[in-house]
């Protein structure tokens, strides 16, 4: 193993000068940004792009618009899932409290994906055995219809990953432009979370001949409900 | 690895002779050329974003000794296990080192050049180790147990047939060679996998210096997979692969997705931070980050190459050159291959007598520097690795002859001329129909796919001065 | 104007007749012509081989003949390319001779953007009646960044009917020694240039490099297809007598 001092010693050398004591002032960036004029249009311009990636999305504006949303989605489906598992609807400990109680009201139970077990392994396959993972959202980016998680205690990073379909919430006021603002507003909270995860679209691949298929690994559908309240 | 035992020449005649390689590479590059372009014209002003990239990648490679400090910093303060290897054998022993310790029966690997420029694999499962590469066009080559043709698109040279006969002994079953049975197959086959992996091995497209940030993008989700679910994970990045900030890496991120395949972002974006908090309910808990120099060092402390540093390994000059096109990546017989690999393979490994072909894979046409989003002017650097390999020594005899009678003939016009009318005679020989079709080698590499115009009777400059003394 | 005439090696031993053409234009557009004695390459070859030291004496003797010239002018967008591009590095420990090339760099142009670009001249009133399609060498293109100047000279040719090359963007597979250093790869790239002139239905190439339209014309005669290939400036001489 090669000692850090050494090392960083040995780049400075080729560079030919003692390695700078102070962060170098940062390059000027000046590349004009894509932005829109309101919230408005973010979240309907988000939503194009999310859909043209191969996601379900709709905004909603109150609870009733929320049912018939997740109604028109799934159907009866999720009574069929329940009957050979419980827990096929994996979940963040919180998620918007309109989707809550569109939850309830629809009666799907949601397993809580941070206390379905003590065991991150039991865990890992509760949520891969499920049907259906469902998250909040902390940040979407308009430009590249993208939604972005950050780790948490409450939350479980495997809940947007490992069951064959994820369903995102966002609220409107949530939705930047761009992924450089987004960017900003995670490196003014500091010292950044475990894993900030950005999903643009369903999981796909052009590995095998340039054939676009979706699903390789991720989920393969995915659905995001923009709340707009 | 049958490629890495054929002559230069055979392994061109293998490519050449192989037509659904050539028509994929053709396919696969005009694809993903056009989706660049969709990409990068819808911003209305690449040129700018290209700008940004190249000064971003100059001012890190110009600090990088800083920068990697900070990085370095920031992850061992928070307790991660970082490690620095000078030599691929330093870092093979790394990784074979903690695996060891960990007793670790499945590795998990999402796709990482690095691993494939140390030759990992091979030994990771000489100690018994399982190793899974989780990308599909990695698990195929895996299978067929050979090296990507393409860094973004590594099986491209294979078709759907061949790679359900890859999958069919492993299904134990027959396989129908559409994508998706295919596709569903690798993930029936990698969901077991991923959720028994003990050590998840990933790349790093760019490692953010200022937060201890390794940042990953996959289209797949296999790099999520294998940075979330086994408790160990070690991440390889070159030591090149640095941002200052978050405020750079937007840029980066772009110009990324873009010239690789024509997104806006890829569809996973991974920015960690590792280790995961105590309360975190999943992701590893014991990281470690291998940092490689091999050689990379030396092409810094070398201005005429440094600028080889700045590439982000997007592929993008891979999809516009024209000899990558007819050959797609095997042909070059490493690792990297397209222009970037035959810039960079000579200087990291430094064999020319091994890899000094890989300089001429190249008609100088520039397509490669024109579509590269850091702007690396790689036809130049290509040029000058002809240059140290001339000045070295390690051309042929006969090819210095040539270039020294060269010399003498193109400094004297006059004795030019006497020299061009004895050429108009000794042509006889091997003309037809006013063509040349033939002649004394290297001429006869060009006459046997070619003809060649006669050499005139007079040439220019010998007409003008008869017209001008005439009159 | 007194323009003095960029003869390349390439055009000088095998084709001195688009020297002569273009030599001929200029007149007839009214400038004085001259062809400095002593010239004779740029150099670009040894240099893109990586014999630099011999490239650099090449162009020496390039940039002494050329030095009481005003402008220079020449059939090659490669030949000048080179010039504008590696000269300064060629002489970057020479201040005198820098100096010197960085002159040259200022008064040397490509023959379609001297007469489009610097003479405004992009009507010279020829007629060709034939269909045609254009070949955008790579070093014009990328290095000088021709784009619309031979086009131009073009669409100005009465009678001449000019149909889009298929793929043109890619190289033609010459690139001076790569053609013969290394034979196939320059062949494959060659036939795959030849099957898009063939399909773009033109009786005649186009281009405003002899490099490369050589290489092209070699491989069309080799498997026999009759498309005629010719530089610019010969397509309008022919077009000028009429
Ligand atoms: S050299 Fe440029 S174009 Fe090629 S892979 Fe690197 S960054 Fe991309």
């Amino acid at each position: 193993m090669t000692n850090t001092n050494e090392f960083i010693n040995h780049l400075a050398s080729k560079l030919g000068r003692p390695t700078p004591t102070e962060t170098p002032p940062p390059v000027e960036i000046s590349v004009p940004q894509y932005r829109l004029s309101n919230t408005e249009e973010r979240a309907s311009i988000f939503l194009q792009n999310w859909q043209a990636l191969g996601g379900k999305g709709a905004i909603v504006k109150s609870e009733n618009d929320m049912l018939q949303c997740l109604k028109e989605w799934f159907g009866d489906l999720p009574i069929t899932w329940f009957k050979d598992n419980p827990q096929a609807l994996i979940a963040w400990d919180m998620l918007p409290s309109i989707a809550e109680s569109a939850f309830s009201t629809l009666n799907w139970p949601l397993t809580r994906y941070t206390q379905s077990s003590l065991d991150p392994r039991d865990r890992y396959s509760i949520a891969a055995h499920a049907e259906l993972g469902i998250t909040g959202s902390d940040l979407g980016i308009a430009l590249s219809g993208t939604i972005v998680m950050n780790s948490d205690p409450l939350r479980g990073r495997v809940v947007s990953l490992l069951p064959p379909r994820h369903l995102a919430f966002i609220e409107t006021t949530k939705i930047r432009n761009n992924l450089f603002e987004v960017l900003e507003e995670i490196s003014a909270l500091g010292t950044p979370p475990a894993a900030i995860e950005m999903i643009s679209g369903p999981s796909r691949t052009s590995d095998i001949e340039m054939d676009l298929s979706i699903g390789v690994h991720g989920p393969i559908e995915v659905y995001v409900v923009v709340i707009d309240n | 690895m049958t490629m890495f035992n054929l002559t230069t020449d055979q392994r061109v005649d293998k490519a050449l002779a192989n037509n659904f390689l050539r028509q994929a590479t053709r396919r696969a590059t005009d694809r993903l050329r056009n989706n660049k372009y969709k990409a990068s014209d819808e911003l209305g002003n690449w040129e700018e974003w290209r700008n940004a990239g190249e000064t971003i990648r100059k001012h890190v490679i110009a600090n990088l000794d800083f920068y990697l400090h900070q990085l370095i910093e920031q992850m061992e303060q928070r307790g991660v296990h970082v490690h620095l290897a000078k030599t691929p054998a330093d870092a093979v022993g790394i990784v074979r080192n903690i695996v060891r310790e960990h007793d670790a029966k499945n590795v998990l690997k999402s796709k990482s050049m690095i691993s494939e420029e140390i030759h990992l694999n091979h030994a990771l499962e000489e100690d018994g180790a399982a190793v899974v590469e989780t990308d599909l066009g990695e698990y195929i080559i895996q299978i067929a147990g050979e090296p990507p043709s393409h860094i973004i698109v590594p099986a491209m040279h294979k078709t759907r047939q061949q790679v359900a006969d890859l999958f069919e002994p492993i299904a134990g079953h027959a396989l129908s060679s559409d994508t998706p049975t295919l596709t569903r197959f690798a993930r029936i086959q990698m969901r077991e996998q991923f959720l028994r992996g003990d050590i998840g091995i990933t790349g790093c497209n760019f490692a953010v210096a200022n937060t201890g940030s390794i940042v990953m993008v996959t289209n797949e989700g296999n790099g999520r997979m294998v940075s979330t679910l086994p408790r160990v994970q070690i991440t390889l990045m070159g030591m090149e692969r640095i941002v200052p900030s978050f405020r750079e890496l937007d840029i980066m991120l772009n110009l990324l997705a873009r010239s690789a395949t024509g997104q806006r972002l890829s569809s996973y974006t991974t920015i960690l931070t590792p280790p995961k908090k105590s309360a975190d309910s999943d992701g590893p808990e014991e990281y470690h980050l291998v940092i490689l120099d091999h050689n990379r060092s030396e092409i810094l402390g070398d201005k005429l190459f440094r600028t080889a540093l700045n590439c982000i390994r997007c592929g993008a000059c891979f999809n516009v050159c024209p000899v990558y096109r007819q050959l797609g990546g095997h042909a070059y017989g490493s690792v990297y291959s397209g222009p970037i690999g035959s810039v960079i393979t000579p200087l990291l490994e430094k064999d020319w007598k091994k890899w000094g072909h890989l300089p001429y894979f190249s008609s100088l046409c520039g397509a490669c520097t024109e579509g590269c989003p850091v702007r690396i002017p790689l036809h130049d650097l290509l040029v000058k690795l002809r240059m140290r390999k001339t000045q070295s020594g390690h051309t042929p005899q006969v090819e210095q002859q040539i270039f020294k009678a060269y010399r003498y003939l193109f400094t004297r016009e006059k004795t030019l001329r006497r020299a061009l009318r004895l050429g108009a005679h000794l042509q006889r020989p091997f003309v037809r129909n006013h063509r040349i079709t033939g002649g004394p080698p290297p001429l006869s590499n060009w006459t046997k796919s070619r003809t060649l115009p006669m050499v005139a009777p007079k040439p220019f400059m010998q007409i003008w001065a008869d017209l001008n003394n005439k009159r | 104007m007194k323009v003095s005439l960029f003869a390349t090696c390439l055009t000088n031993a095998f084709y001195p007749e688009v020297d002569l053409t273009m030599a001929k234009i200029l007149k007839h557009l009214g400038h004085t012509v001259d062809v400095p004695e002593g010239q004779v390459c740029c150099g670009q070859i040894a240099f893109n081989s990586g014999y630099v030291d011999d490239a650099r004496e090449v162009a020496r003797t390039l940039i002494n003949s050329f030095e009481r010239s005003e402008v220079v002018v020449g059939p090659s967008g490669s030949c000048i390319a080179m010039i504008h591009h590696y000269y300064p590095t060629l002489f970057e420990n020479e201040p005198v001779y820098l100096k010197k090339a960085e002159d040259l760099i200022h008064k040397s142009y490509e023959f379609t953007q001297f007469v489009v670009d610097v003479l405004k001249k992009p009507d010279l009133g020829a007629h060709y009646k034939a269909k045609a399609t254009y070949h955008p060498s790579c070093h014009a293109t990328r290095l000088l960044g021709i784009g619309e100047a031979p086009l131009k000279l073009l669409q100005h040719v009465n009678g001449l009917e000019l149909l889009p090359l298929p793929e043109a963007q890619l190289c033609c597979g010459f690139g001076g020694t790569f053609s013969v250093k290394m034979p196939k790869i320059s062949e494959a790239m060659v036939a795959e240039k030849a099957e898009h002139v063939l399909a773009s239905g033109a009786d005649i190439l186009l281009g405003l490099d002899m490099g490369c339209l050589m290489n092209i014309s070699g491989y069309l005669e080799k498997i026999n297809k009759p498309v005629k290939t010719m530089h610019i400036i010969q397509l309008l001489g022919e077009g000028m007598k009429s």
